[in-house]
């Protein structure tokens, strides 16, 4: 011990320690540009070509949210809302009615992605307060499951996890992860019956459960680069993956 | 010495793990995510009118401003001795085989539904006092329930789920 104090304490060691160091922090970053180089050396047609991340939500075929690395460097953002175009002004939602909800994925980037998306479903009060007792399977957002896997480890009643089992190519949409929205109508049987007497008369008020609650739709998409994706994923996402000729699968 | 020693030593493997750090952020990643909602609305309160003249009752109900598109019946009750006949000069009242009758077009917030005339038959000549005839009008209604492609359609046997029920004097 303490021979090693006496060598560690020379400042030959101590500069020899600072170069190696100093050396290893340039190697690993040659070596991630290197990687970059090789990558993209394959799609190189004589132009510069960025490493651009962006994704982009859509419903019905419109862009509602977006964020997308650009060129000089700053995120290019956008927050949608959804249901704005659900129904014509004036009009109400028909419970049993279906109504058109096609949400997709849309690599707006320039290099291609694996990409996840997390759906909530809940029903908020009047007042806006996330009700915990109402069940969220009275929301049908129907899931097509076409290309989509759901990450039933990841999924509850309110959120349902779903990974897109394909590579998405820069400027390529995915195929809907759900088409269609409507709402049970046994929302328009739950009553709450209130009976009062007066003057020898009884009174049956009736109240409908549901009436003024408002029903929510949430989308979260998450997209992660191509290159070591199941790598990326596991770090960005926490999931492990595997992939194969493009193709993902949960593990 | 011995401090620049150890400040050279402590950079040294700040650098090192600084690298290690670089590494482990290097994946491109993004997010975007958006949500919506919608309110719904139900119940209903309607209330219903009678006007009465030359031995006819002259039936139409009313749903108020706040109230869910609805589909009404009709159906009149009086004593055995008398009969009663229904007409209506829209063509909006269709007899069921259950006695009542049913307005075709939908009932929405704030409108009101054509006469449905109820003629007392039979009546007595030397009858002076048409309180004696005790003609009662029933009107049900049920809230418009719709397909998945959005036509609507009447249930008259939904049964409604009480949740709770709370009593008062």
């Amino acid at each position: 011990m303490k021979g090693w104090k006496k060598v560690l304490s020379k400042p030959s060691v101590t500069a020899g320690a600072f170069v190696m160091a100093a050396g290893l922090l340039l190697f690993s970053g040659v070596g991630g540009a290197r990687a970059a180089l090789n990558y993209y050396s394959e799609t190189y047609s004589g132009r510069v070509q960025l490493q651009d991340i962006g994704v982009t939500l859509t419903e019905n075929g419109e862009n509602v949210s977006w964020r997308n690395y650009t060129e000089d460097g700053s995120w290019d953002q956008n927050t949608g809302t959804l249901l704005t175009n659900l129904l014509a002004e004036g009009e109400s939602v028909n419970p049993g009615q279906k109504y058109d909800e096609v949400l997709a994925v849309k690599n707006t980037g320039t290099i291609n992605q694996y990409v996840r998306v997390s759906v909530y479903k809940y029903w908020l009060d009047a007042d806006g307060n996330k009700m915990q007792n109402v069940s969220p399977d009275l929301i049908d957002l129907h899931l097509t499951e076409n290309g989509w896997i759901v990450d039933e480890n990841s999924s509850t009643p309110e959120r349902t996890v779903l990974y897109y089992s394909k590579l998405l190519n820069s400027g390529e949409t995915s195929k809907a992860f759900a088409d269609t929205l409507s709402i049970d109508p046994q929302v328009a049987t739950k009553v709450t019956q209130t009976t009062a007497t007066e003057n020898g008369y009884t009174t049956i008020t009736t109240t409908y459960d549901y009436d003024g609650l408002q029903f929510c739709v949430e989308a979260s998409v998450d997209a992660v680069q191509e290159h070591n994706a199941e790598d990326a994923i596991l770090s960005a996402w926490g999931r492990k993956v595997s992939i194969s000729n493009g193709s993902l699968s949960l593990n | 010495m011995k401090h620049k020693n150890l400040i050279l030593t402590a950079l040294a493997a700040a650098m090192v793990l600084t690298g290690a750090m670089g590494s482990a952020y290097s994946y491109f990643t993004t997010n975007a995510e958006a949500a919506g909602a919608a309110t719904i609305s139900l119940g209903s309160r309607t209330e219903v009118q009678e006007e009465f003249s030359n031995w006819t009752k002259h039936v139409t109900v009313t749903s108020t401003e706040d109230s869910e598109p609805v589909y009404v019946r009709v159906k009149a009750f009086c004593g055995s001795e008398y009969s009663l006949v229904y007409s209506d000069s829209e063509g909006n009242w269709t007899p069921g085989s259950d006695g009542y009758y049913y307005y075709t077009p939908i009932v929405n917030a704030g409108e009101t539904t054509t006469n449905l005339d109820v003629r007392i038959e039979n009546v007595p000549a030397d009858v002076k006092d048409a309180e004696s005839f005790n003609v009662v009008v029933i009107y049900e209604t049920t809230p418009v329930q719709y397909r998945e492609d959005g036509t609507p359609y009447a249930d008259w046997s939904v049964k409604l789920t009480t949740g709770t029920t709370e009593g008062g004097e």
